[in-house]
C-alpha cells in the first residue's frame, strides 16, 4: 500500500500524518482520536461528521484526507477554550438543545461557521444553515433558539472586546 | 472504499493535469470538491487528480459576459455579488439550492457539470443563458455549447479532457426577465424538477427572445425548444404562457423513481414553466 504524508493544523496543533492516498478525512480524524467527528450517513446528507476547514463547514466523509494537506481543521474537541465552553456550547446546554447528542458536534461547528460569517442571522438563516445537520430528537426548535442566543452572546463579547470592557 | 487508489496527484498546471489524466487513463478520476467522486465509490479508481491547485476558482468578467472557473465552489457562486445581480441572479439562486451549506462549501461548478446528473442544479440556468463549456486537452482548449456537453445520464462529451471553465455570454438587454424554479421534497434534497426561463420583450410586448431549460425530467438537462418556439414572436399573455407550459410538459422525458412519478414530474414541468414565465414577465414590466 502506498502512503503519503500530509501536514495540517488540527485545533491549533500542527500535525504530520501518514495516510493512504484514498483515505477519507473522516476515517483519518477518527483514527487519530477525534471521535467528536461522528460517522453517520457517509454520503454528505446527515452532517454528523461536519468539521471546519479553514473556517468553512464541510462534511469530513466527503473529503479525501489528502485534500486537507496544508489546511486548518477545527473539530468539536477544539471549540472550547480549555475548561471554558464556547458561547454556542453554553447556549446549547442552557436551551436543552442536546438530546441524544449525536448531531451536536456537527451542528455546533456548522453554527460556529455561520456566526463567524454572519454575526446577526435571522431565524430563517439559522434554519437554512442547520438544514445540513440531521437531528431526529429535538425537532430543531431548541437548537435554533440556542444558535440565536449564542449569536447575541458572541456580539456582546465582541462589543466588550472592542470597548476594552470586562467579559 | 478507496483501498485500490495508488496515488493522489496535485498537478500545478493545466497541461500537467491533462497529461496525468491521459497517462492514468480510465483509472484516473478528477477531484475538485470530491463530493460526487466519494459518493459514487468507484472501485476502479487507481489515481486521484486534484485540480484545486490550478487557480480555476475564479468568477470574473469575460468580455461582456462572465467566466466561472471549474473549481469555483457552489458557495462562492451563491454568495458572489456579481452572480446575484447577473440575469436576475438565477445562477446564484441555483447554486444556493444545491445541497446543504457543508456541501456547497465543497462542491464545485465543474463537478456539478462534469458529473452530468440529469438533476444538476447549476446546469439549468447555464443552459438557459447559452453557456459554453471550455475543456482542455493535449491539443489545447476547446469550447462547446453546454447543450452539446451533456450526452446522457452521467455522460459528457469531455472524452478524457479536463473541464476548465464555463463562459456565459451577455444576455439580451432591455425589457428582460429571468427566473429559476426548483421543486424539491426538502431543503437539501435533489431536485424533482428544476427549471430556468428567460425572456426579452419588444416595445409592443411581443416575445423577441425566449429560453427555457429544465432539469430532472430527462436523461440530461434539456432545453425546451418547442416551448421556446411557441413563445417567439407572439404577444405575451396568460394564453401564451399556458401554451408554452403545455409544450414544455410535452417535451419533458421524465422517468419515475423513488422521488417522484413521471406523471407528476411532467405536470410540475408545466407548472414551473408557467411560474417562471410569469416571473420573467413581471421583471420585464409586462402586466399580462
Amino acid at each position: 500500500m502506498n502512503t503519503m504524508e500530509i501536514h495540517l493544523q488540527v485545533n491549533g496543533e500542527s500535525k504530520r500524518w501518514s495516510i493512504a492516498p484514498g483515505d477519507l478525512l473522516l476515517d483519518v480524524l477518527r483514527r487519530e482520536g477525534y471521535f467528536g467527528v461522528k460517522r453517520g450517513c457517509e454520503r454528505g446528507e446527515c452532517g454528523a461528521c461536519t468539521v471546519l476547514l479553514d473556517g468553512k463547514a464541510v462534511n469530513a466523509c466527503l473529503m479525501f484526507a489528502a485534500q486537507a494537506d496544508g489546511r486548518e481543521i477545527l473539530t468539536i474537541e477544539g471549540l472550547a477554550q480549555g475548561d471554558r465552553l464556547d458561547p454556542l456550547q453554553e447556549a446549547f446546554l442552557d436551551h436543552g438543545a442536546v438530546q441524544c447528542g449525536f448531531c451536536a458536534p456537527g451542528m455546533l461547528l456548522n453554527a460556529r461557521a455561520l456566526l463567524m460569517s454572519n454575526p446577526d442571522p435571522t431565524e430563517d438563516e439559522v434554519r437554512d444553515a442547520l438544514s445540513g445537520n440531521m437531528c431526529r430528537c429535538t425537532g430543531y426548535v431548541k437548537p435554533v433558539e440556542a444558535v440565536l442566543a449564542a449569536a447575541r452572546a458572541y456580539r456582546r463579547r465582541s462589543k466588550a472586546a472592542r470597548t476594552g470592557g470586562a467579559r | 472504499m478507496f483501498d485500490h487508489v495508488e496515488a493522489f496527484h496535485r498537478p500545478r498546471s493545466i497541461p500537467e493535469a491533462v497529461r496525468l489524466l491521459r497517462l492514468k487513463g480510465r483509472g484516473a478520476r478528477v477531484v475538485a470538491g470530491g463530493t460526487d467522486v466519494i459518493v459514487q465509490a468507484d472501485r476502479e479508481i487507481r489515481a486521484l487528480v486534484d485540480i484545486t491547485g490550478l487557480g480555476l476558482d475564479y468568477i470574473r468578467k469575460n468580455g461582456d459576459g462572465w467566466a466561472i472557473g471549474a473549481t469555483a465552489t457552489m458557495s462562492s457562486v451563491a454568495n458572489s455579488a456579481a452572480m446575484r445581480a447577473f440575469a436576475a441572479g438565477i445562477i446564484a439562486a441555483a447554486a444556493a439550492t444545491c445541497g446543504s451549506v457543508q456541501l456547497r462549501n465543497m462542491a464545485t461548478v465543474g463537478g456539478n457539470l462534469a458529473n452530468a446528473s440529469p438533476a444538476a442544479d447549476l446546469a439549468i440556468p447555464l443552459l438557459a443563458l447559452d453557456a459554453t463549456a471550455v475543456a482542455a486537452g493535449e491539443r489545447g482548449r476547446r469550447g462547446m455549447p453546454l447543450a452539446d456537453f451533456f450526452t446522457g445520464p452521467g455522460k459528457t462529451s469531455l472524452d478524457g479532457r479536463l473541464l476548465v471553465e464555463v463562459l456565459i455570454p451577455l444576455p439580451p438587454r432591455g425589457r428582460t426577465g429571468w427566473s429559476f424554479q426548483k421543486l424539491g421534497r426538502t431543503e437539501v434534497d435533489i431536485s424533482l424538477v428544476s427549471l430556468a426561463a428567460g425572456l426579452q420583450l419588444d416595445a409592443k410586448g411581443r416575445v423577441k427572445f425566449a429560453r427555457i431549460a429544465m432539469g430532472a425530467v430527462g436523461p440530461m438537462p434539456l432545453r425546451a425548444r418547442a416551448a421556446e418556439q411557441t413563445l417567439a414572436g407572439h404577444a405575451l399573455d396568460e394564453n401564451l404562457i399556458g401554451a408554452a407550459a403545455a409544450a414544455a410538459a410535452r417535451e419533458a422525458q421524465p422517468i419515475s423513481d423513488l422521488r417522484a412519478s413521471a406523471e407528476y414530474r411532467r405536470d410540475m414541468c408545466g407548472a414551473l414553466t408557467a411560474r417562471a414565465l410569469r416571473e420573467c414577465a413581471r421583471q420585464a414590466g409586462c402586466s399580462l
